[in-house]
């Protein structure tokens, strides 16, 4: 149950000083791309050519890879898999499986869609390797962003290990009361109350009074606040944004015109 | 409909929204430890759309998908249906669905059927119908006896969504009616969670009891239907 939230390292890299809207527009770039163009080998290049480089002009290629091989391994390889075996495509058998058979185009099939999920991931993960939350909240804030989903984004992201912490707290806390969480399944239906009554109850009294603490700092002012960061935006943020905006559009018309 | 939206955003809703997102998390979570065949991760999510409106529901459920994408990336592309299980919660409270418990089975049977609408293209676009989730196996059943991926998908969703939307529903409801009065008031939408008859307390008990017999119908009709 314990997750590492942020995954950010911090290096000085060209894709570490890059703004962070610029960072999450390529993301985002690469995410439809990859979706939307009818190409089949688009998302396979896009991997090899810009996810991958990128890592490395990230300097954080060797965290990279280990996180992305354990997100990816198990997503992506699942979806392989139920692919291969159970879209009805395609009559080339090349291999029966009990009454499951394989097929060349059920296999290219799964190939395809799996390497759409684990460019999905990847691009995600590089994102969130090489940008802190705070930073990309605060730079959204600035172009005008309400600052409430940044408290929301913010806050969430602390609250939630609080909450993981809590909940162990409350599954250890019954469990030595005899609560029974593992053994028939009407008990573990059971047991949901004892274990999500607490948790949810003692969460939602602490709302009033941090309601109090935001709101005496000013948190309807609607006034402009100054920033203590500066979070710098070049000329090549620019131009690299309106490229990607430009790529996205591309696929987008040559999806069309295969139609 | 702008000004209306705005009044439901009080200072009360921003800090319970992050509230929600990690109890929908947390929830989901303790719901896989206990292996139990339900996911149960949008509590959060419908109890934000009965106290504080149909859009602050919405907001909570695709801010919650993007936030748990963060280290389960798989969960992202599915914001659009946590946005609508939310929003259908709030309209269902601004109704009156969330007073009673019986209502309130309706209200989790029209949050089922929309989650299972929207989670279609989705599925079908992306994943070509199967996606990483247990119940692809329904569906792949469903695709070798010669339906259409669409049906099939469509099919698979209207199976397996309304046990764990209908115990989502009760539970965000039993949540409301254990919350004191006081802390209610403080919300947008309080006389959204008023019981019309009884106490609340025997709603609150009524619920949960709802709740546990729902998952447990739900798993021997799916083990009679395996057997």
């Amino acid at each position: 149950m314990r997750e590492r939230l942020s995954y950010y390292i911090k290096r000085d890299s060209a894709l570490h000083r890059l703004n962070p809207l610029t960072k999450i527009i390529l993301t985002l770039g690469i995410l439809l791309v990859s979706l939307i163009s009818p190409g089949y080998w688009t998302a396979h290049a896009l991997l090899i050519f810009a996810i991958v480089p990128l890592s490395f002009l990230g300097r954080i290629w060797r965290e990279f890879f280990s996180s992305a091989i354990r997100l990816i391994i198990p997503a992506a390889g699942f979806i392989f898999l139920m692919q291969a075996f159970f879209q009805p495509l395609g009559e080339t058998v090349i291999f029966k499986f009990w009454v499951l058979d394989v097929t060349q185009e059920s296999l290219a099939f799964a190939f395809r869609i799996s390497t759409r999920i684990t460019v999905m991931i990847s691009a995600f993960t590089l994102f969130l390797l090489t940008t802190h939350p705070s930073e990309l909240m605060s730079d959204l804030t600035r172009r005008g962003l309400p600052g409430q989903f940044a408290y929301v984004i913010i806050s969430s992201l602390q609250i939630l290990p609080q909450m993981q912490s809590k909940a162990r707290t409350i599954i250890s806390a019954q469990r030595s009361r005899g609560l029974d969480t593992e053994s028939t399944f009407l008990c573990r239906v059971g047991s949901i109350v004892p274990l999500v009554g607490p948790l949810v109850f003692g969460s939602l009294v602490e709302v009033e009074e941090r309601a109090i603490a935001i709101e005496a700092r000013g948190f309807t002012s609607t006034h402009v606040k100054t920033s203590l960061h500066e979070i710098a935006d070049t000329k090549f943020d620019k131009t690299l944004r309106w490229v990607l905006l430009a790529l996205v559009i591309l696929s987008l018309v040559w999806k069309i015109w295969q139609l | 409909m702008f000004e209306k939206m705005k009044k439901d955003f009080t200072t009360m809703t921003w800090v319970l929204i992050p509230v929600a997102i990690a109890i929908n998390i947390a929830v989901g979570q303790i719901v896989v430890l206990l292996k139990l065949p339900v996911y149960l991760d949008s509590i959060g999510t419908v109890l934000v759309g009965i106290i504080c409106g149909p859009w602050a529901g919405a907001l909570t459920g695709a801010l919650s998908n993007t936030i748990w994408g963060l280290f389960n990336p798989d969960s992202l592309p599915w914001w659009p249906v946590a946005f609508f299980i939310g929003l259908v919660a709030g309209l269902c409270a601004n109704a009156g669905w969330f007073k009673s418990w019986p209502k309130v089975i309706l209200s989790g049977f029209l949050i089922a059927l929309t989650a299972a609408i929207v989670s279609t293209p989705i599925s079908v676009y992306l994943y070509g119908g199967i996606t990483a989730s247990g119940s692809s196996f329904i569906t792949a059943y469903l695709l070798q006896t010669g339906q259409g991926v669409l049906s099939a998908v469509l099919s698979t969703g209207f199976l397996v969504e309304p046990v764990d939307k209908i115990t989502t529903a009760m539970l965000a409801f039993a949540i409301v009616q254990g919350l004191s009065k006081r802390l209610l008031a403080r919300f947008p939408r309080p006389e959204n969670a008023e019981v019309e008859q009884g106490s609340s307390s025997s709603q609150l008990v009524t619920a949960l009891i709802v709740a546990v017999v729902v998952i447990a119908l739900g798993f021997f009709v799916r083990n009679m239907l395996a057997g």
